[in-house]
Parts: structure tokens; C-alpha cells; sequence
């Protein structure tokens, strides 16, 4: 029984060896990823200096068209990411700050996001090869159940999400292949679909009156002095009569709201996604009122 | 709790510490513990069917007394009866109630009989086709006076709900099992070390390989309608490494758990994918239950002697109920028919037993022809596993028929992001490693074990899917 418990041990042992050898070479890789997606590409960049920074879920990235900012002389690029919660905006926003970036205007599309305060793990998992190189990832991720299986069990976290940032993401970041998610300066023009869902019941959809991270983006642009300015983005002629917006402007009277700015469901790809036309109204609309030069 | 999860992970040390440092005093300690943990094992499916697990453990052990202990022929056809029906009524209850009743509703629906039928809302206790046939072949044996009846019910009740083997086999026998439960186990240290193989190989079947080609299985099933018919083959090969991967990779785990506890499991795998027709594929394929259907079925009704249609009856009985015995759908009938179907010709021919050694490969005609043989006996095999995994019959024909009439034989981008074909690859590496160690029960045992099994680990912890598919094939049969 010695020797076997000796040889289990050792079976143990090169468990945890192994774990840790695939956790740092894993971790090497993502410290050289440029060209795969936002978060990856901020993390390893130098300080920019930005005009304005666009944050959100897909609700951002479909519908803030940057080229239409960059043409008005505005440095800007779009780190809306699909999927993505108000947990991911802030700690993009974070950082940023973290990467001494400058940044004068950051817009957040605040709406549907306010109404829940996870994170979401789909696109959060994106973050965490860097969880032991930077402290605002370690942090922002300290609060959630899992951070320490996330933190100290070594390999853990990729093979927990091993969709996103496992084997095939590694394979890919050593092969440089790239993805469409910083083409367009972060922007993702749709195109209008056929069957696209025109439906979205949004009725018993409240937003939180204090969402955790909507907040901490409110104060840290405030620390920054970064002008913040959170707006609702248009949804599809359905959810007319759903008063989703009207709550979410009772509990945050400082967010615009954008709802009705575009309606017409021939401007949607989906109820909740602008088609490429959708977003350049939407746009030249914000632009016209908060960037006049 | 999974054999892959973190829970078993946990519960197996604490099993194996208490059973050889706590309960290591008698057989009786070592049983009684070993029963407490499989209890414990099931109840974390669902509490409620322990209590059905228990009833079936009562029921057959006391049919087995009285039919032993029966003065007349009378009574212990009673006894005998009474435990078949019993046992083969609650899974006719919980597994098979529902599709009759659909079914027959269907049928009177068609000749213009309005019916709709009364359905049970239950849900399928987990292991009770392998359990049922636990008890079945149990009670069978003693009414043909092949065994003698078990009356320390302690013993008895392991030999049904030993966890390893009950949610998803191998389906044990009483000749088999009980013995080793009648002795107390000491401690062999190869033993252990063969189950700490099997279980790491095991793992590397299920995380590695039939969870990942799940992933690519179930894009191209859930779609043919816009598969072409490259991704239609690949999906099929996909689907039958996933359905060996999951089913044997459990069966691996399950022997190589029992071998830590001083207990031989009965092989259910022997490399099937590389038989050279389909009566050597179903001596490899699960083993305990083809044998089960063999002697309990097969033989009672004649077996291969008697006249022609004798043998094909008989043929397409076993075929259909081993396929019916995997679940309620015309699916698995179709599946079982198929597989009748390529057996019959082998049968009549008396070439049913014609490969029985092992492979030996030359660089010769005859070794040509083998690998011929087992290519072609695997196309066979990927056929009718279609018939398996589609939802419906006309599912399964019209994936069949896309892969003729599709005429694209491009790669395709799947749903799930990922091109049809990267998996081949990894499956040809699969299959060399297994082709490699063909004769022996596990790759991973002989020289340089440890950096076998490092590597071993490496394909599991880097290669593995974990983000979905948790759940073993078998579970739902």
C-alpha cells in the first residue's frame, strides 16, 4: 500500500507539473496576442491617446460606426464586445487606465446591460490568461465565487473555459490568425437578415437601480476626467410600449435615451442590432449632438 | 456525479481511504462500506429512485431464496415469474410506457381512430437497464440451477449496486462477480496500478475524444439539411468515435475504479473499431451485454441451431432487442435491424466465427485485405450509427441520402465555429496509439509508463472539452 500511495503521489505530482507548465506556456502565448481580439490587443499595447472610446455589449459594437468619428477628427475606436455585460465594459475601461491611455470622451451604451451586474463569462474568460500579470483584472475578478480556483489553481481557468481560451485559441494566436474584431476600428457592421428575430420581449426586464459596474465606470471617468456620456441605443419597432427605457431613464436620468431615434425594423438585423444604415443614422445622430466641432 | 466531475474526484480517495485503512477488517466491513458509497453514489442523481434501486436489490434477492428453496416445480415457477414481471414491468413503466402508448395512439390515428394517448410524466431512473439486468440474469441462473441463491444480503446488494458498474455497466454476472465479493480483498498493488491506467485512459477517451467530437457530431447532426457531403461523413465518423470514446472511456473508468478496490469487472471494449466484420465487432462491443442478449435470449430461443428461419428469427430478435433495450425510439429498432441485417449473411454462411484470432499485419496481400475487412466492417458500423444518433428514421435516410446527392465535397465552417475537418487529426492519432496497443487491456501499462501517462494527462488537461458535454451516453439507458 506504501509504494502505491508513493506511486499516487507522484501521478499527483506530475498533474500539478503539468498544470503548470501548460498554465505558463498557455500564458506566454496570450502575452504576445495583438491581432485576435480587443482585449487581448489592450492588454499587450503601449498608451494611445484616444478622443473617444466606445463601450458596451453588441448593442456598442453594431451600432457606434468609429470611421464616422475618425471623420470628424476624432480619434476613436469601438470596444463594444458581443455578448459582453457592464462587468466586461468596466474592466476594458479599467484597463485602459491601467495602460496609461489617454482618453477624452468615453460613450458606454447603457440599457439592456443595467439590468444584472454578472459578468459574463463568455467574453470575461478573454481576460483571464492575464489574471497574474495585471492587479485591475486580479481585482476585478477578487469578488467573484470562483476567483480562487480562477487565481490559484494553476491551468484552472483554461480549461474551464477552454471554448474560449483554450488549445484551439492558443493554436491560433502561435499561427497568427486573425479575427474581424479590429477591423473597422472595433466596428461590426450587420446586414439586414431575413429571419432575423424581430421579437424581443424586454416587459419584465427592470434595470437594476444601482448597477455595480455602470457605477464604477461613472467614477472612474470621473477620476480620469474623462467626459462620460451613457446613452440607450434604438431597439426595433416590437418593443414599442415595453417601458424598459422609461425605467432605466427614472433610475439613471443622466443616460440619453436613444430609443426611438431609429425604429423602423428595415434599419435592424435584429430587434436588438442596428443593420449597417441603422447604425450610420444612429451615429451621425450622436455626433451631431455631443460632438459638434 | 460524473466519473470526469470534481465530486468524484473527492468522493473516490475518501472511499478508498475508508476501505483500506478504516473498513479493511473483514469482507463484511469492506461490503458494507462499499454499499453505503454506491448508495451514496446513486442518491446524488436523484434520492427518490434509491428507494426503487432497493425494492429491485429486495425483490430479486428474495425471489432467489424461494426459488432455490422451492419444493415444487410449481413454486419456483412462481417465484421466477413473479421477478421477471416485476423487474421487466418497471422498465417497461419507466422506460418504454410512454412510446407504446404514443405509438399505439399513432397507429389508431392513422386507420382514422381518434385517440390520444395518457402519458406518464416520469423521468428515467438512471442505470435501470443495467441494474434490471443485474437482478434478471441473477434470478435466471438460479431457476436453471447454474448458480446457487446469494443469502448474506449484504453481499447480494453489492453484487446489484456496486458503484462503479451501476449507472452504466458492464452489466455483471452472478457467476462472475459474487465470488470476488465473498472473499475479502488484500490489497495487490498491480492491480491498483492497472486501474490507475485504465481510469487516465479512460479519460483521455471521454474528455478527450468523444467530447470534443460531440462538439463537431452534434454541429453537422443538429444541421445536415445544410451539410454537404464531406461534413455528412465526418459527422458520421465523429458520432461513432464519440458514442466509443464515451461508452468505453466510461467502461475503462469503471473497471479501473473496481481494480482499486480489489474487484475484476468484466471487459466491455475490446477494440471494436478495428473487427474485421460484424460478428467480431459485436464480441468487441459491449461485451456484457451482447453476451447477456446471447445467453439469456439467444440461447433460450434456439440460438444458430434449428432450421433457416429459425436462425433468422432468432437473429433479428437479439438485434431488435438489443437495439429497443438502449431506449424508446424507432431509431434504435432501425439501428438494431441494420446490424441484424449485416450479421444475417455472416450466420448463414457459417462465417459468423471465421475471425476470432488476433490481427497480425504483414506487407502482403492477405494483411491488405484485412485492413480492407476492418475499413469496410467500420463503414458498416458508421451507417448504422447514423441510425443511432438521428432523431428520427426519416432523419437518418435523408442524412444518408445527402451524403449521394450534396455532390460539395468542400470543407465547411460548422456552427460551432470550427471547420468540419480538424478533428481528423487528432482521431488518426487516436487510433494509431489503440491500433498500437491492440493486445493489451490499456496503452498507457509497460515500459515508460510514467511518461505515458504524463502524456496521457497533457492530452487530457490540454485537449479535453470541458465546457460541455459532461454527461455519459449510457446515462440515459
Amino acid at each position: 500500500m506504501k509504494r502505491f500511495l508513493i506511486y499516487a503521489v507522484k501521478i499527483l505530482i506530475v498533474t500539478g507539473l503539468v498544470a503548470i507548465a501548460l498554465d505558463g506556456l498557455y500564458t506566454a502565448v496570450f502575452l504576445r496576442s495583438k491581432n485576435r481580439g480587443k482585449i487581448e490587443t489592450v492588454f499587450n499595447s503601449e498608451p494611445q491617446q484616444y478622443d473617444v472610446i466606445i463601450l458596451g455589449s453588441s448593442r456598442a459594437n453594431n451600432h457606434f460606426v468609429s470611421k464616422m468619428f475618425e471623420d470628424k477628427g476624432f480619434k476613436t475606436f469601438n470596444y463594444g464586445m458581443s455578448g459582453g455585460h457592464l462587468f466586461e465594459a468596466s474592466l476594458m475601461l479599467k484597463l485602459m487606465i491601467e495602460r496609461k491611455y489617454s482618453i477624452k470622451n468615453v460613450v458606454l451604451e447603457a440599457d439592456l446591460n443595467l439590468s444584472n451586474d454578472n459578468e459574463s463569462e463568455g467574453v470575461s474568460a478573454k481576460f483571464l490568461p492575464y489574471i497574474h500579470n495585471s492587479e485591475v483584472i486580479k481585482d476585478h475578478f477578487s469578488s467573484q465565487e470562483n476567483f480562487n480556483e480562477l487565481y490559484y489553481i494553476p491551468f484552472y481557468r483554461y480549461i474551464k473555459y477552454d471554448s474560449k481560451i483554450g488549445f484551439r485559441e492558443t493554436y491560433k494566436i502561435v499561427t497568427h490568425q486573425t479575427t474581424n474584431a479590429l477591423d473597422n476600428l472595433g466596428f461590426y457592421p450587420l446586414k439586414k437578415h431575413k429571419n432575423g428575430n424581430m421579437k424581443n420581449n424586454i416587459v419584465n426586464l427592470n434595470p437594476l437601480p444601482h448597477n455595480k459596474y455602470y457605477e464604477e465606470i461613472k467614477n472612474i471617468c470621473k477620476a480620469n476626467n474623462i467626459n462620460f456620456i451613457a446613452v440607450m441605443t434604438p431597439m426595433c419597432e416590437n418593443v414599442t410600449g415595453m417601458n424598459y427605457f422609461e425605467k432605466v431613464k427614472k433610475a439613471y436620468p443622466e443616460i440619453h435615451n436613444y430609443e426611438n431615434i431609429v425604429i423602423e425594423n428595415k434599419y435592424f438585423s435584429s430587434c436588438g442590432h442596428m443593420t449597417d444604415e441603422g447604425a450610420k443614422m444612429f451615429t451621425a445622430r450622436i455626433l451631431k449632438d455631443f460632438f459638434k466641432k | 456525479m460524473f466519473f470526469n466531475s470534481l465530486a468524484f474526484a473527492v468522493f473516490l480517495p475518501i472511499v478508498f481511504f475508508l476501505y483500506w485503512f478504516v473498513f479493511n477488517k473483514t469482507k463484511s466491513t469492506q461490503n458494507a462500506l462499499l454499499i453505503v458509497a454506491s448508495y451514496y453514489f446513486y442518491s446524488c442523481w436523484d434520492w427518490r429512485f434509491l428507494f426503487l434501486l432497493v425494492f429491485s436489490t429486495f425483490l430479486d434477492y428474495y425471489t432467489g431464496i424461494q426459488i432455490e428453496k422451492g419444493k415444487s416445480e410449481r413454486s419456483r415457477k412462481f417465484w421466477f415469474w413473479l421477478s421477471i414481471i416485476v423487474n421487466l414491468g418497471f422498465l417497461g413503466i419507466f422506460k418504454y410506457y410512454n412510446f407504446f402508448a404514443a405509438s399505439f395512439s399513432e397507429l389508431l390515428n392513422s386507420i382514422g381512430i381518434q385517440a390520444s394517448p395518457i402519458l406518464l410524466n416520469v423521468i428515467l431512473p438512471v442505470g435501470i437497464s443495467f441494474y434490471t439486468f443485474h437482478g434478471l440474469s441473477y434470478v435466471i441462473d438460479i431457476y436453471f440451477k447454474r448458480i446457487k441463491a446469494e443469502y448474506n444480503f449484504i453481499d447480494y446488494s453489492l453484487f446489484v449496486s456496486y458503484f462503479p458498474l451501476l449507472v452504466a455497466g458492464p452489466i455483471e454476472r452472478a457467476t462472475h462477480l459474487l465470488p470476488e465479493i465473498k472473499v475479502k480483498r488484500e490489497f495487490d498493488l498491480e492491480k491498483a496500478k492497472e486501474g490507475i491506467y485504465q481510469i487516465i485512459w479512460g479519460l483521455v477517451k471521454k474528455v478527450v475524444i468523444a467530447d470534443t467530437c460531440a462538439t463537431y457530431a452534434n454541429a453537422i447532426f443538429d444541421n445536415y439539411t445544410a451539410m454537404n457531403s464531406v461534413s455528412l461523413i465526418l459527422g458520421a465518423i465523429y458520432f461513432a468515435f464519440q458514442i466509443y470514446g464515451d461508452f468505453s472511456g466510461y467502461s475503462d473508468i469503471a473497471l479501473g475504479v473496481s481494480k482499486l478496490f480489489g474487484l475484476d469487472l468484466l471487459r466491455n471494449f475490446n477494440y471494436p473499431y478495428f473487427s474485421r466484420d460484424i460478428a467480431e465487432f459485436w464480441r468487441r462491443w459491449h461485451i456484457s451485454l451482447s453476451s447477456w442478449f446471447r445467453d439469456y435470449l439467444y440461447i433460450p430461443l434456439g440460438g444458430s441451431k434449428g432450421g433457416l428461419w429459425m436462425k433468422i428469427r432468432n437473429t433479428f430478435i437479439i438485434f431488435v432487442v438489443s437495439g429497443f433495450w438502449h431506449g424508446a425510439n424507432w431509431t434504435y429498432l432501425a439501428w438494431g435491424f441494420i446490424n441484424a441485417v449485416y450479421f444475417l449473411p455472416l450466420l448463414l454462411s457459417n462465417s459468423n466465427r471465421n475471425n476470432m484470432g488476433e490481427i497480425q499485419l504483414k506487407f502482403n496481400f492477405d494483411s491488405a485485405k484485412v485492413v480492407l475487412s476492418i475499413f469496410y466492417t467500420f463503414l458498416l458500423t458508421c451507417v448504422a450509427w447514423v441510425f443511432f444518433r438521428a432523431r428520427t428514421i426519416t432523419d437518418a435516410v435523408l442524412y444518408l441520402k445527402r451524403i449521394f446527392t450534396s455532390k460539395d465535397f468542400s470543407f465547411q465552417y460548422l456552427d460551432n465555429e470550427r471547420y468540419s475537418y480538424e478533428l481528423l487529426l487528432m482521431i488518426g492519432l487516436f487510433v494509431l496509439v489503440e491500433w498500437n496497443n491492440r493486445n493489451k487491456i490499456e496503452p498507457l501499462s509497460g515500459k515508460k509508463s510514467m511518461l505515458k501517462v504524463a502524456l496521457a494527462i497533457l492530452a487530457i488537461l490540454a485537449f479535453g472539452t470541458y465546457s460541455d458535454y459532461k454527461e455519459f451516453i449510457y446515462f440515459q439507458f
